[in-house]
């Protein structure tokens, strides 16, 4: 089975060199992008089966991002998560990580953390493309 | 001395006569009779009748309708030549006007026979006024220093409730900072700790486990990460406890939601929990998530307090707010007279309070817990959720010791305000 590819989109190159490190060694396939304006272009080229993106990024904001992503026909199921600090765990906990119908991830969070939302999250587009 | 030779020349009738002339009393005789035989002059102006209309003519004329009773008895003991008094009472005037007076009056006679009396009438109505103006004054005085006494109580009222209110803008406006700088800075912390928190992650499991320290290292590391990210997440708490959205709450519901929360604390920590919760308690108007925050931090605060396990009740009533320092008219007090509240207690039988932290518990950053544990904000949060509620939050030590009680005071809605569930 061929790995599942992410693609991670952060300003922060320590963050997503760490994440990309963490997930690679548990068998995923990770492209990083410090530049969110740059982003969708990567996303074009790499065809993500999944997507993290930072909210509040220094020339672009997270939604915006998103939205050029999935303006990409090939893309425009593919899951995105919000893995931002500026919610709080509480937040994604009682709301159940889910803020205005998108869904986020609190930072900071655990490697184990980023899998199971990998995993949950991809179990859901499963049920919604078989229903 | 020419004042000798005056006072020689005026002996006999004309000094009488001066002396009726001059008196400011009323000065008249009467008959046996009761027929009236002289009349001064004062006579004249107190009265109203010039002599030659009163000379002749019965005392009666002088006396209103409803002291007639008074006559007979007097010209009864004149006749017995008796009289010799003075009294108050009410006579008339010529135009029918009533008058206050004062009556002297006292037998004369000729021969050893009595022939009639005398009486002097003092108009009273003069000093009456006099008295009633001094009373009036008197009363008026009395009227003004009670509106001071008012006043003054009234501004000292208005001194005390402003400064409070000055008070509770200081520490709101310390609380407001508090909570911008959380916002801002929560972020730029929460990247480099998510960073570390990964890093730390990625050695334990990438470096082979042979060394002991390694491992401790990397597990200082992981708390100290979690630790600095509960005391963000606290701070951030002050940013985000400024608006709610409410509902209409079952509170029975919502504690046992809380408990729910926090059922694996209990469990752990060998906490046997009561449940003392009154059916039937009206709803709140509440932020179900907020309330729940404020009732979780309590119990593990409870727990907390109960290191070697005990007994947490959990205690639910309504009540109607009827004193106490919450309660008043003023715009800072938090309850109106007879507002109807639900009172959410738990009560734990640990420790209970020093003297030293009472008065600082629901500071930011104040915490007895030991370093890791707690963050000095979960009661300071409390209070401001609940303040936002129009509720109060205490913590005291149960009557007789033994352990600890939080009450939560929320306002409750009367059950008809409830909106209907079907249509």
């Amino acid at each position: 089975m061929d790995k599942l590819r992410i693609l991670l989109v952060d300003d922060e190159p320590s963050f997503t060199r760490m994440l990309k490190m963490s997930l690679e060694r548990r068998g995923f396939e990770v492209v990083a992008e410090n530049n969110g304006a740059y982003a969708h272009t990567v996303a074009a080229d790499f065809l993500p089966d999944f997507v993290f993106l930072d909210v509040i990024m220094p020339d672009v904001d997270g939604g915006e991002v998103a939205a050029k992503i999935r303006c990409n026909p090939k893309l425009k199921d593919v899951p995105i998560v919000f893995l931002t600090a500026a919610v709080s765990k509480e937040t994604t906990r009682v709301k159940g990580n889910m803020i205005a119908g998108q869904t986020y991830l609190a930072k900071p969070t655990t490697v184990d953390e980023v899998v199971r939302c990998i995993e949950r999250e991809m179990k859901k587009k499963a049920g919604a493309k078989s229903a | 001395m020419p004042e000798t030779k005056v006072g020689l020349a005026t002996e006999g009738p004309s000094r009488l006569q001066a002396i009726l002339n001059l008196s400011r009393d009323a000065i008249l005789s009467i008959s046996l009779e009761g027929t009236i035989t002289a009349w001064n002059a004062a006579a004249e102006r107190i009265f109203g009748y010039a002599p030659d209309e009163i000379i002749g003519r019965p005392l009666a004329t002088l006396v209103p309708a409803d002291r007639r009773y008074e006559l007979a008895s007097i010209l009864e003991r004149i006749q017995q030549g008796h009289i010799q008094e003075t009294y108050e009472t009410i006579r008339v005037r010529s135009d029918g006007i009533p008058i206050a007076v004062s009556i002297c009056i006292g037998t004369i006679g000729k021969g050893g026979h009595v022939t009639g009396a005398v009486a002097i009438v003092r108009d009273l109505s003069e000093t009456n006024r006099a008295l009633e103006a001094v009373e009036e004054s008197s009363a008026k005085l009395n009227e003004r220093e009670q509106m001071l006494q008012r006043a003054l109580s009234a501004l000292r009222k208005t001194h005390e409730a402003a400064k409070s209110t000055q008070m509770q803008l200081v520490q709101a406006v310390k609380l407001e900072s508090i909570g911008r700088l959380a916002a801002g800075v929560a972020h730029e912390v929460k990247n480099p700790l998510a960073v570390i928190l990964f890093a730390v992650d990625y050695l334990k499991e990438a470096v082979p486990n042979q060394d002991e320290n390694i491992t401790v290292a990397l597990t200082d590391a992981r708390e100290a990460v979690i630790r600095a990210d509960s005391v963000i997440r606290g701070l951030l708490d002050f940013s985000t406890a400024t608006e709610l959205t409410t509902d209409l709450q079952d509170i029975n519901a919502l504690v046992r939601r809380s408990m729910g929360l926090v059922k694996h604390s209990f469990t752990k920590g060998h906490v046997f929990v009561v449940e003392e919760l009154e059916e039937g308690l009206p709803p709140a108007l509440l932020d179900r998530n907020k309330v729940e925050q404020v009732l979780v931090n309590l119990m593990i605060n409870a727990v907390d307090a109960m290191p070697e396990g005990g007994t947490l009740i959990v205690r639910t009533r309504k009540d109607r707010m009827v004193g106490g320092p919450d309660v008043g008219v003023r715009a800072t007090d938090t309850f109106r007279v007879g507002q109807g509240v639900v009172l959410i207690e738990i009560e734990d039988t640990g420790t209970g309070i020093d003297d030293k932290s009472k008065a600082r518990l629901f500071d930011p950053f104040y915490t007895t817990k030991p370093p890791g544990k707690g963050t000095g904000l979960g009661l300071a949060v409390c209070k401001s959720i609940v303040a936002l509620h129009g509720g109060t939050v205490k913590v005291a030590n149960k009557e007789g010791g033994g352990g600890a009680r939080a009450t939560v005071v929320l306002r409750s809605v009367r059950p008809e305000m409830e909106v209907p569930r079907d249509g």
